[in-house]
């Protein structure tokens, strides 16, 4: 069976103010398999957001490819990769629509998605009581804290069902104990549902909960005379 | 001895330079010159038409920018959702459109009671629709475009 993700000898550099930054020097190579759970781990400034971004079709990679089910998507959208892998993505950044309610941001996304409409409401109500959020469904994002944004982020990926879940940091900004629900979640969903998980952390203890892991090393800075320096 | 000034506050920023400004100083002008050119003397209705519709892209452009913040929020919540960067772009060209067609109503009902050709009034509201639609999205275009659009994911 092919696998879901595969990118091979991934290279990302961005212009900086010390030369241009150099991600994943050795170039980043990985396979995630259908019912994989694979953790990327890497420090702060590592290049793990960028890496989702890249899985995703938002950042493109100045070497090596993306491939999606054996596909080539590396110039491809994240449109074009969901239609590939039904996957759904939450950001290190909360990112719900502000002028819509908790519950209505649900349900743009199930719509989106292409959930049927008599499937929807349970979905949602399933969603938002597991992540605590029944209470301020008809609340608007903007006046929510950060980690109860985060975890509406959470609610509309998981209620989606996706294929694939992309998570960049998942415990970012959740308090205690969130962060010890979330991490035996994810594990439950890979193992019960059978949702293949591509989640990038910076904490040991949280990748090592993941079948597979990578370890990223620091970024390289390329200085005018082409020598490499470290961070 | 030194002593704190409060004029460099003032100074640094009083003379109007942003996009925002510039938008808002060619709206009012628009309209300042219309209101000259009536107050003058005998004008030809049709040039006092199309002279009103010179105020629809700057205005749709000024709304669109004045959101700045509120709309990346809103593009990058989309793109987590699986919209695309063209449906985003119609959403926006839409809501440009019916922002436009909705306050140049009163003129466009004026011109139908009137005897004003169909298909020149036809024209007109296309136009209006295209400009309206194209000058409210293309602060987004430009937005989702450029490469740091997506550093906003990142913390």
């Amino acid at each position: 069976m092919p696998s879901v993700i595969e990118t091979r000898s991934v290279v990302v550099e961005y212009p900086s103010v010390k030369g241009v930054l150099r991600l994943y020097e050795q170039g980043v190579s990985l396979k995630v398999d259908q019912g994989d759970f694979l953790a990327v781990l890497g420090g702060s400034g590592w290049g793990k957001s960028t890496l989702v971004n890249v899985v995703l079709g938002l950042e493109k990679p100045i070497h090596g490819s993306v491939s999606f089910r054996d596909h080539d998507v590396t110039r491809e959208s994240f449109v074009k990769r969901c239609a590939l892998v039904k996957t759904a993505a939450v950001f290190q950044r909360p990112t719900a629509l502000p002028q819509m309610t908790v519950s209505q941001n649900l349900h743009l996304a199930l719509s989106l998605a292409g959930v049927p409409r008599k499937d929807r409401d349970e979905r949602i109500k399933e969603a938002l009581a597991f992540f605590g959020l029944d209470k301020i469904e008809r609340s608007y994002p903007d006046g929510l804290s950060a980690g109860q944004r985060r975890r509406i982020d959470l609610a509309r990926a998981l209620a989606v069902k996706p294929e694939l879940l992309v998570i960049d940091e998942p415990t970012g900004d959740l308090d205690g104990s969130a962060t010890n629900l979330l991490i035996p979640l994810l594990r439950g969903l890979n193992r019960n549902q059978g949702t293949t998980i591509f989640m990038t952390t910076a904490l040991p203890r949280q990748a090592s909960q993941a079948k597979h892991q990578v370890h990223l090393r620091p970024p390289l800075y390329l200085t005018p005379e082409n020598r490499m320096i470290g961070d | 001895m030194e002593k704190p000034s409060w004029t460099p506050i003032v100074l640094s920023g009083a003379i109007p330079r942003e996009a925002t400004d510039l938008l808002a100083i060619l709206v009012i002008g628009i309209v300042a010159l219309q209101a000259s050119l009536a107050a003058i003397g005998p004008t030809i209705p049709e040039s006092r038409l199309w002279l009103s519709l010179l105020v629809v892209p700057p205005t749709c452009a000024l709304a669109s920018v004045s959101t700045t913040t509120r709309r990346t929020k809103e593009e990058l919540a989309l793109f987590a959702y699986g919209g695309s960067g063209w449906q985003i772009l119609l959403r926006y060209f839409i809501r440009g459109a019916i922002i436009a067609l909705l306050a140049f109503s009163p003129v466009l009902l004026q011109e139908f009671l009137t005897t004003t050709p169909m298909l020149e009034l036809a024209t007109t509201v296309i136009i209006l629709l295209f400009a309206g639609g194209l000058f409210y999205s293309l602060p987004s275009l430009r937005r989702i475009r450029s490469s740091s659009f997506v550093e906003h994911y990142k913390s």
